[in-house]
């Protein structure tokens, strides 16, 4: 396939048509100011950049890029037994596994989070088993902080996690682990020596794909932190649904997307470090 | 193997749809013979009697389209941006105002909606839309303090009851900035459209002092908490209040001393409408003591339609929550658009937010 | 013994996730019997959501709009997407750094902004807002998401057996279509899972660019929270999950022997 390369082509011409060109728009956007009433007004000023840099608007950010932070480990405390679980089904059940899987995410998100809310408020499912139970004599405050927030995080952004690395658990050679096996290796270290370096691009698309979403949620900060917590999802739909300030929000949401491009970069980096190590192993392997 | 089974559910899945599409055309395709009309109608969700609508399609053969917004803002982006082909649109108060700022709206040719004169007088030509010319209101209301009497023993009257340490953690907010502040202006005895900063900085400073107390801000589920018991006061809209009440008996709304919020949604019609005539009639249809009638029971809001009250049943007319925002109206205080003020309540609303 | 333990536990583990998966829906399936119009507490029990149900003409409308549009959206993003997924992988690119730029910043663009940077596109060029231009949105936000899916298949992907083709003179259209294609597989199908799942959950972007008459299931839900949102859709939602689950069975019925035929000869 020596024009193989061309195949890049199609979609690279889609994403410059309805993305790359929209996005010279918000860029302009960015560096515009407004008129009372949100009109845009291209003369160009770095005051919505400068705004960005108040104390305010950095913890928002800090805060944001923590909560994402924790939200894409705890997905990949959940979603990478899972993956693997669903590779060791027999391989009839592994396709049905996967769509079990993927179910919930196909039912309306809202009508999902407001059932958590049904399970985790003071009079709710939890708190009523519990106080039932006398295990607790007052209800529990499960919801409306920042745990809550998490919560609803990791549910919304599960399956990102488990289908990437599916893919990759799922093409990993038996014969390596039967190999190390043979060589007397426990299974855990079989697991960490081998398994786990090989899966590193299905764990790094994964992480990626919830560390992103999860910067820029803002339903469920809304519905599960009872719009208490500010992060910066929440920040920028304000600034296009109640501030009116389109410049502004624009200019933020440029900012999250090279700070995150960045973060993305450097992430990338490790993982190779460590694949390179992967990659060693299966040599001697 | 797996291409195959996935296959097989995308196709049964796909079915599904051309199957429902069927159905669906089927039972659209069989009256239109003569070329229905179309009328693209762009409101909030659920916002008429479904009986209503259809008794418009049948007495003008024609079609209504009905698609729906959750936000104000979302539906000024769009009928800016142009080109959504909208024939009737129901933008809130302060939202007409800025919307005829913006040059956006068709002045409405009064003649063809003799049935706006069946509005109450106080409400035909309010603050938004002096004139009235552009808009007609359909639904209103009034922010007020909603509680539970089984937490809360007495009878709230002031906005300040709200910061009463008794009900920490039990407290629910408005999620609009606007509403909170306003609310904590008029607290103060300011307007709810003040852009004073002084002013501004009193009621932030009270707003800091009852963040902790909050156990949410919500306004689209706001009804649920309080159906629910997690929140035991605050501030909800009065037709809210109406639909809270009917689920849980031991609620309570009252309009605070100090004043409050009217809001409004209304008709109006977008620029360059293709359908404007028959969005129109449609305007006029809705304002049939009759219909109207029939259309305020199914939604529940207050129907500001004086015509239609010996049409209404005894219950609708009855409701306690209802009754107190048209008892107290005179209470009430329009949002204006504040404009570039809107930069600081923003500014302020963020903070508030951090505050842990 | 103690490597079977190790394995119960871990499946023990992989359960209670599955179950935290399922326990909203189950509330949710269990609400969808509630015999209260706002939903928030139980109030008996009734079948009249599912019964109304039948008879909404707007629900129907919007959920063959949400399929229809998730499913052309999969198709057109996956086939572009597994095709842009090779050629990086394959090859040394000149401006990879714009490439992978052009890759990634769709994901990290808030929805919001990447709804109304459409919104102004398709009204500057004049493009009636519509179906069309929901499928338009759908494909360019599923297309990033696609290309990283199977990239990530690809990376790990030996590349010892298409060399082993070409070796055998297999032509570049035969390596690919039975060497490489079912080798990457299933980095494609959960490709177009996950546009699938992006598509029919989407109403910030399709908001913005949808028209007159192409309301589609998240839009119409995502309205109805102002006044509550209807038990029909909790309704709809029960339907919609039995029925995919029960597809699956069937399916699974369908084809037994074909799997563990090929099973065998793994």
């Amino acid at each position: 396939m020596k024009n193989g390369k061309i195949l890049v082509a199609p979609a690279m011409l889609w994403l410059s048509l309805f993305f790359a060109i929209p996005m010279f728009i918000v860029v302009a956007v960015s560096f515009a100011s407004r008129t009372p009433y949100g009109q845009v007004i291209f003369n160009f000023t770095l005051a919505n950049y400068q705004r960005f840099l108040e104390p305010l608007y950095i913890r928002i950010f800090i805060d944001t890029v923590f909560t994402a932070f924790v939200t894409t480990v705890i997905t990949f405390a959940m979603g990478y037994p899972l993956a693997y679980c669903i590779t060791k089904l027999p391989h009839k059940w592994q396709q049905p596994g996967l769509i079990l899987v993927m179910i919930p995410f196909w039912i309306n998100f809202l009508i999902r989070s407001y059932a958590w809310v049904i399970i985790l408020r003071s009079q709710g499912l939890i708190n009523t088993l519990l106080l039932n139970l006398g295990w607790i004599s007052q209800p529990l405050a499960l919801l409306y902080n920042d745990y809550a927030v998490m919560l609803g995080m990791v549910y919304a952004l599960l399956p990102f996690m488990v289908l990437p690395i599916y893919v990759s658990i799922e093409q990993l050679d038996a014969r390596l682990l039967e190999a190390a096996s043979d060589l007397g290796a426990m299974p855990f270290t079989a697991f960490r020596k081998i398994t786990f370096p090989l899966t590193l691009p299905g764990v790094a698309a994964g992480s990626i794909l919830v560390f992103i979403s999860a910067l820029g949620m803002f339903v469920v900060p809304d519905v599960m932190g009872g719009a208490k917590s500010a992060l910066i999802g929440n920040l920028i739909q304000n600034q296009f649904l109640s501030a009116r300030d389109w410049p502004f929000g624009s200019a933020l949401s440029i900012v999250l997307a090279i700070l995150a491009l960045v973060l993305i970069v450097l992430y990338y980096k490790a993982i190779q470090k460590q694949e390179g190590g992967g990659r060693n192993e299966e040599k001697l392997a | 193997m797996m291409k195959k089974r996935i296959a097989v559910v995308l196709m049964g899945i796909f079915a599904i749809a051309i199957l429902a599409m069927g159905c669906g055309s089927g039972a659209k395709t069989q009256p239109v013979k003569s070329e229905p009309q179309v009328l693209n109608l762009f409101s909030w969700a659920d916002n008429f009697s479904p009986e209503v609508l259809a008794a418009f399609e049948k007495k003008y053969n024609c079609k209504i389209n009905y698609d729906v917004f959750a936000n104000n803002e979302e539906l000024l982006a769009k009928i800016q941006a142009g080109g959504s082909q909208y024939d009737l649109i129901q933008p809130s108060d302060y939202m007409v105002s800025t919307m005829i700022k913006l040059n956006l709206l068709e002045k409405l040719d009064k003649n063809k909606i003799p049935n706006r004169n069946n509005i109450v007088k106080n409400l035909q030509s309010p603050a938004y839309d002096p004139t009235g010319d552009y808009s007609v209101i359909y639904t209103w209301g009034m922010t007020g303090i909603v509680y539970n009497k089984k937490y809360v023993k007495e009878t709230p009257t002031s906005w300040a009851d709200l910061w009463n340490p008794a009900y920490k953690g039990r407290v629910i907010l408005l999620n609009d900035n606007r509403e909170v502040f306003g609310m904590a202006l008029k607290k103060h005895g300011f307007s709810n459209n003040s852009i004073d900063k002084d002013q501004l900085d009193t009621a932030f400073a009270d707003l800091k002092k009852l963040a902790p107390s909050v156990l949410a801000y919500d306004t689209d589920t706001i009804k649920q908490k309080f159906i629910a018991e997690e929140g035991w006061i605050g501030t909800m809209w009065s037709g809210d209040a109406s639909f809270t009440y009917k689920d849980n008996k031991n609620i309570g709304f009252i309009i605070p001393k100090e004043g409050t919020v009217i809001w409004a949604d209304t008709f109006a019609i977008p620029k360059g409408a293709k359908h404007k005539d028959l969005a129109e009639k449609f305007i006029n249809f809705m304002y049939e003591p009759k219909i109207s009638a029939q259309n305020y029971e199914y939604i529940g809001y207050n129907d500001p339609n004086e015509k239609a009250q010996a049409f209404h049943s005894k219950e609708f007319l009855s409701d306690p929550m209802l009754k107190v925002a048209v008892d107290d109206v005179k209470q009430g205080e329009w949002l204006k658009d504040i404009g570039s003020g809107l930069t600081l309540y923003d500014r302020y609303w963020t903070e508030l937010k951090t505050i842990k | 013994m103690k490597k079977n333990w190790r394995s119960s536990a871990l499946f023990a583990y992989a359960l209670a996730i599955l179950a935290f998966l399922y326990l909203p829906l189950l509330i949710l399936t269990l609400y969808s019997f509630n015999n209260s119009r706002i939903n928030a507490v139980w109030a008996g029990f009734t079948f009249d959501w599912y019964l109304a149900l039948l008879h909404n003409r707007r629900v129907i409308e919007a959920l063959t709009n949400s399929l229809v549009i998730a499913t052309i959206s999969t198709i057109i993003s996956t086939v572009l997407g597994t095709m842009a997924a090779l050629a990086l992988n394959r090859y040394k690119f000149k401006y990879k750094a714009v490439i992978n730029g052009l890759l990634y910043l769709p994901i990290l663009i808030p929805e919001i902004v990447m709804g109304l940077s459409l919104l102004v596109l398709f009204s500057q060029a004049s493009v009636p807002l519509g179906k069309s231009t929901l499928i338009l949105a759908h494909i360019t936000f599923c297309l990033s998401f696609v290309i990283i899916t199977v990239n990530a298949r690809l990376e790990g992907m030996h590349k010892d057996l298409e060399q082993a083709a070409s070796d055998l003179y297999a032509t570049p259209w035969q390596t690919f279509r039975y060497i490489t294609l079912p080798l990457a597989l299933p980095g494609i199908v959960a490709g177009a899972l996950i546009a699938f799942t992006l598509s029919i959950d989407d109403f910030i972007i399709s908001f913005f660019v949808a028209g007159p008459n192409s309301t589609t299931l998240p839009l119409y839900v995502y309205a109805m929270v102002k006044r509550g949102i209807s038990p029909e859709i909790n309704a709809l939602s029960t339907v919609l999950m039995f029925t995919t689950i029960s597809l699956i069975v069937i399916a699974q019925v369908l084809q037994p022997q074909h799997s563990t035929a090929k099973k065998k000869t793994e």
